[in-house]
C-alpha cells in the first residue's frame, strides 16, 4: 500500500489538493428525486414600458390563448420575453420598432378579429420587412417561453418525465 | 524537499485519462492525474433534475449555484466529458480499423480489431455495458448486461426500416441495466447528459479514479491545474508538465518519467502545439509536421419529425435513458458511389425541450392544440457519417484569441470533400426513406448543412513516422516517453461513437506503459 501521508505532504508542498468529497457508495441506493424548484420570478419589466408590455401580452395571448390550460400571459411569457429582449441590442431595436409600428396601426384599439387578421397577414411569412421579422421573433419567443414554463410544459403538454422508474416499460405495437 | 517524480503523469481525467490512471495504478504504477477543472461531486454538484422554468433564461446551467466546473473547454472537471456524455458504447469493427483495405480511401489504423478486442472486453466487464447480441459483421458483440426495452417510437421506426431491409437494434450504453456491487441500475429519469447523479451511467471519476484512490493505489489527482506545456529535456525525453492554477493562475509543475496527454482531441493537439522547444519548434513530437492534420470529426445531421401513429396519443413518460435504439451501418456492403458508411442514432432528445414548437405553423387555439397533439410523437434522427482525412481539415492554434489563462485557443478547420458530401447526401436520403416508411411527418432538417460532433484525429497513429504522430501503441514516434490517448489518435473515424474505443486504447496503453516501466525502459 502506498504511503498516503507522504503523498499528501508532497502535494501540500506543491499547492494542490486531491481530497475527494464523494459520498460513499452506500448512498447510491437511497436516491430520491427532489421535486422541481419554483418557477423563476422576474419582477417588474426591465425594458418594455407598461404600454409595450400590454401590447406584447395581447399578441402572446393571440398566439397561445387561454383554453382549458393557461394562456401565454397567465404562464408569464411576457415577462420572459422582456427578460430576453433586454439582453440583446438587436432585439431591443426590433421590438421597439415593431411595437411602434403596431401602435401606428392602432393595434390596441382593434377588435379581436382584426387583431387576428393582422397576425394572419404577417406570421410565418418569409421576408425581412419589419412586421414579418417582428412577428417571427415574437412567435418564437412566445413558444419558447410558454413551453418552458410550468403551465406550458407540465399543465398543457403533460410532461411526465424526470422520475424514478424501477424498469422501463416495453411497448406493444401492431406488426403492420 | 525534492519534488517527487511520478512514474506517469496523465493530462486530462476523462474517458482516456481516467481509465489510464486506474489501470496503471492497479498495476502498481505511481500516477499523477492532472486535470484543468475542479473536482466535482456527481451526486450534489450538477443540475441533474432541474427544470427550465426554474431559470429566468430557461437555460438549465450545468452546475448548481456556487459549484464550478465545466465552464471552459480547457478546464472542465475531474471526470471530463464522461460526466455529460450519452454513454453510447460500440466496439469498432475490423472494417473500421482497416478502412483503406476495405474501400481504398483514407487511412488504415496500425492495429487490427484483434489487438483491441481483449481490451474492449475488459472495459465492458469493469464499467458495465448494456446491449443485445446482434451477431452483426460490422458491429462486434461484447460482454453485455441485458438490453433496455425499446420505446414505442423505436418500434415504429424498426417496423418502417425493416420494410427497406434495414435493421434497428438495441442501443449499447455504458449504463447499468442491472445494479453492480457499487452502483445502482439506471432508473430512467432522462437526465443522462446533465450529470447522472447516481453514476448508473459510467463516468471516469466515480468508476475509475475514485475507487482506485480509495483502494489505496498510488494515484494523486491534481485538480484545477491547467497544463500549458509538456516539458522536454535536451536528451529528447519529456520530464513532466507545467500548469497554471485555474483560480489563482499560480504556476506549478508535476514531474514524471512518462507523460500521457489525454485532454480530448483538439485540446491534446493544442497542448502539444503549444509545447514548443528548441528540438521541436513546431510543437512537441511534431517532426513529421502531421500534428493537427487529419482532423476527422464525425459529421451529422438532425432531422426533426413526428411519428403519425403517435400524434394525438396521451403523453407518457418515455424519456428513458434517452436513445434506446440504433441503426447500425448498412451501406458498407451495398453498391454506393462513396467510401465508408454511416449509422443513425435517434431519439436522444428528452421531453423537456420543446424548441420545435416555434417551427409549427399558425397561431391561436389550433396552434396550441397542434403542439400538444404532436408532443408525444416528436423524435430526432441523427445520422452520423465518417469523414475522410483531407488537407483542409485540421486543428491549429489561434494566438490572436487567447483564453483567461493567456493560452492560445484550439482552432478547428473543417472542409468537406466530394466523398463527404456524397456520404452526407446519401445518409440524409436514406434517413428520409426510413422515416417515410415509418409513417413520419418530417418537420425540418433535410436541407441542413452537416454539423460536426465527436472530434477525432489530429494526432493520428500510424506505422509511417512521416505520415503519423504516434505508433501502434499511442507512443510518440519522436519522443519515446510521450504518449497521447484520446480521440485525436484515431487514424479512421468510423461512423460509430468513439468513446468505447478510446477507453479500450487507454487500457491497452496502460498495459504497454506498465510493461515498459517494469522492464526499466523509461
Amino acid at each position: 500500500m502506498p504511503d498516503r501521508r507522504e503523498a499528501l505532504k508532497i502535494m501540500g508542498a506543491i499547492g494542490t489538493t486531491c481530497a475527494f468529497p464523494f459520498a460513499s457508495n452506500e448512498l447510491y441506493g437511497q436516491h430520491v428525486h427532489p421535486p422541481p424548484g419554483a418557477s423563476a420570478v422576474y419582477g417588474p419589466p426591465r425594458f418594455f414600458t407598461a404600454e409595450e408590455m400590454a401590447t406584447v401580452s395581447r399578441i402572446a395571448d393571440l398566439i397561445i390563448p387561454p383554453t382549458e390550460t393557461p394562456g401565454a400571459t397567465q404562464a408569464g411569457v411576457p415577462a420572459y420575453i422582456d427578460y430576453v429582449v433586454d439582453s440583446n441590442e438587436e432585439w431591443r431595436k426590433l421590438y421597439r420598432d415593431g411595437i411602434a409600428w403596431l401602435h401606428g396601426e392602432r393595434f390596441d384599439a382593434m377588435p379581436e378579429t382584426d387583431q387576428a387578421a393582422l397576425l394572419e397577414r404577417y406570421i410565418d411569412r418569409p421576408g425581412d420587412e419589419l412586421p414579418v421579422r417582428f412577428f417571427r421573433a415574437l412567435k418564437s419567443m412566445t413558444a419558447d417561453g410558454f413551453y418552458t414554463s410550468e403551465a406550458g410544459l407540465v399543465q398543457d403538454l403533460g410532461y411526465k418525465g424526470n422520475t424514478v422508474m424501477a424498469s422501463f416499460p416495453s411497448c406493444e405495437i401492431p406488426e403492420h | 524537499m525534492l519534488p517527487k517524480t511520478y512514474d506517469v503523469v496523465i493530462v486530462g481525467s476523462g474517458a482516456a485519462g481516467g481509465t489510464l490512471a486506474a489501470h496503471l495504478a492497479r498495476r502498481g504504477v505511481d500516477v499523477a492525474l492532472v486535470e484543468g477543472g475542479p473536482k466535482v461531486n456527481t451526486h450534489t454538484d450538477f443540475n441533474t433534475h432541474a427544470m427550465p422554468f426554474e431559470f429566468p433564461s430557461r437555460h438549465i446551467p450545468t452546475m448548481k449555484p456556487g459549484k464550478s466546473g465545466f465552464d471552459s473547454e480547457r478546464a472542465r472537471g475531474v471526470g471530463g466529458k464522461t460526466m455529460l456524455w450519452n454513454a453510447v458504447a460500440w466496439r469498432y469493427s475490423e472494417r473500421d480499423f482497416r478502412g483503406k483495405d476495405h474501400d481504398g480511401a483514407g487511412e488504415n489504423w496500425p492495429i487490427h480489431y484483434r489487438d483491441l478486442a481483449p481490451y474492449y472486453e475488459r472495459i465492458e466487464r469493469e464499467v458495465g455495458v448494456c446491449g443485445n447480441l446482434d451477431h452483426l459483421e460490422d458491429l462486434p458483440d461484447g460482454i453485455f448486461l441485458p438490453p433496455v426495452p425499446m420505446k414505442c417510437s423505436d418500434l415504429l421506426v424498426k417496423r418502417g426500416a425493416a420494410k427497406l431491409g434495414v435493421k434497428v437494434i438495441h442501443v449499447r450504453k455504458a449504463t447499468l441495466s442491472r445494479p453492480s456491487a457499487s452502483r445502482p441500475a439506471c432508473h430512467f429519469c432522462g437526465n443522462c447528459m446533465a450529470g447522472c447523479d447516481v453514476a448508473a451511467k459510467y463516468n471516469s471519476a466515480d468508476v475509475h479514479i475514485v475507487p482506485a484512490m480509495k483502494a489505496g493505489y498510488k494515484l494523486d489527482v491534481f485538480s484545477n491545474a491547467v497544463v500549458r506545456e509538456v516539458a522536454v529535456s535536451t536528451e529528447n525525453r519529456v520530464t513532466g508538465v507545467r500548469y497554471l492554477n485555474r483560480e489563482t493562475k499560480a504556476e506549478g509543475e508535476v514531474h514524471g518519467r512518462t507523460v500521457v496527454v489525454s485532454c480530448a482531441c483538439a485540446q491534446s493537439v493544442a497542448l502539444l502545439l503549444m509545447s514548443k522547444s528548441r528540438i521541436y519548434p513546431n510543437g512537441l513530437g511534431n517532426s513529421s509536421g502531421e500534428l493537427g492534420r487529419n482532423f476527422i470529426p464525425h459529421f451529422t445531421g438532425g432531422i426533426q419529425f413526428f411519428l403519425s401513429e403517435m400524434i394525438g396519443k396521451p403523453t407518457t413518460n418515455d424519456e428513458g435513458f434517452l436513445d434506446h435504439a440504433y441503426i447500425p451501418s448498412f451501406m458498407h456492403n451495398r453498391k454506393r458511389d462513396y467510401a465508408r458508411s454511416f449509422g443513425v442514432q435517434f431519439g436522444y432528445n428528452n421531453r423537456r425541450s420543446v424548441g420545435w414548437a416555434r417551427s409549427m405553423p399558425g397561431f391561436g387555439k389550433t396552434y396550441k392544440d397542434s403542439v400538444r397533439a404532436h408532443y408525444p410523437a416528436f423524435v430526432v434522427f441523427s445520422p452520423y457519417g465518417e469523414m475522410l482525412p483531407n488537407k483542409g481539415s485540421y486543428i491549429d492554434l489561434d494566438y490572436e484569441k487567447t483564453d483567461e489563462f493567456g493560452l492560445p485557443q484550439a482552432r478547428r478547420h473543417v472542409t468537406y470533400m466530394e466523398n463527404d458530401r456524397k456520404l452526407y447526401a446519401d445518409m440524409i436520403r436514406w434517413s428520409v426513406e426510413i422515416l417515410k416508411s415509418s409513417g413520419a411527418e418530417i418537420l425540418s432538417g433535410t436541407d441542413d448543412k452537416p454539423a460536426t460532433n465527436h472530434e477525432l484525429g489530429g494526432c493520428r497513429m500510424g506505422d509511417n513516422p512521416k505520415r503519423s504522430v504516434l505508433n501502434a501503441f499511442c507512443q510518440s514516434h519522436d519522443v519515446p516517453n510521450l504518449y497521447v490517448v484520446d480521440g485525436s489518435v484515431f487514424a479512421g473515424a468510423s461512423e460509430k461513437n468513439p468513446t468505447h474505443t478510446i477507453m479500450a486504447l487507454a487500457a491497452r496503453t496502460a498495459d504497454h506503459i506498465s510493461d515498459r516501466l517494469k522492464k526499466g525502459e523509461m
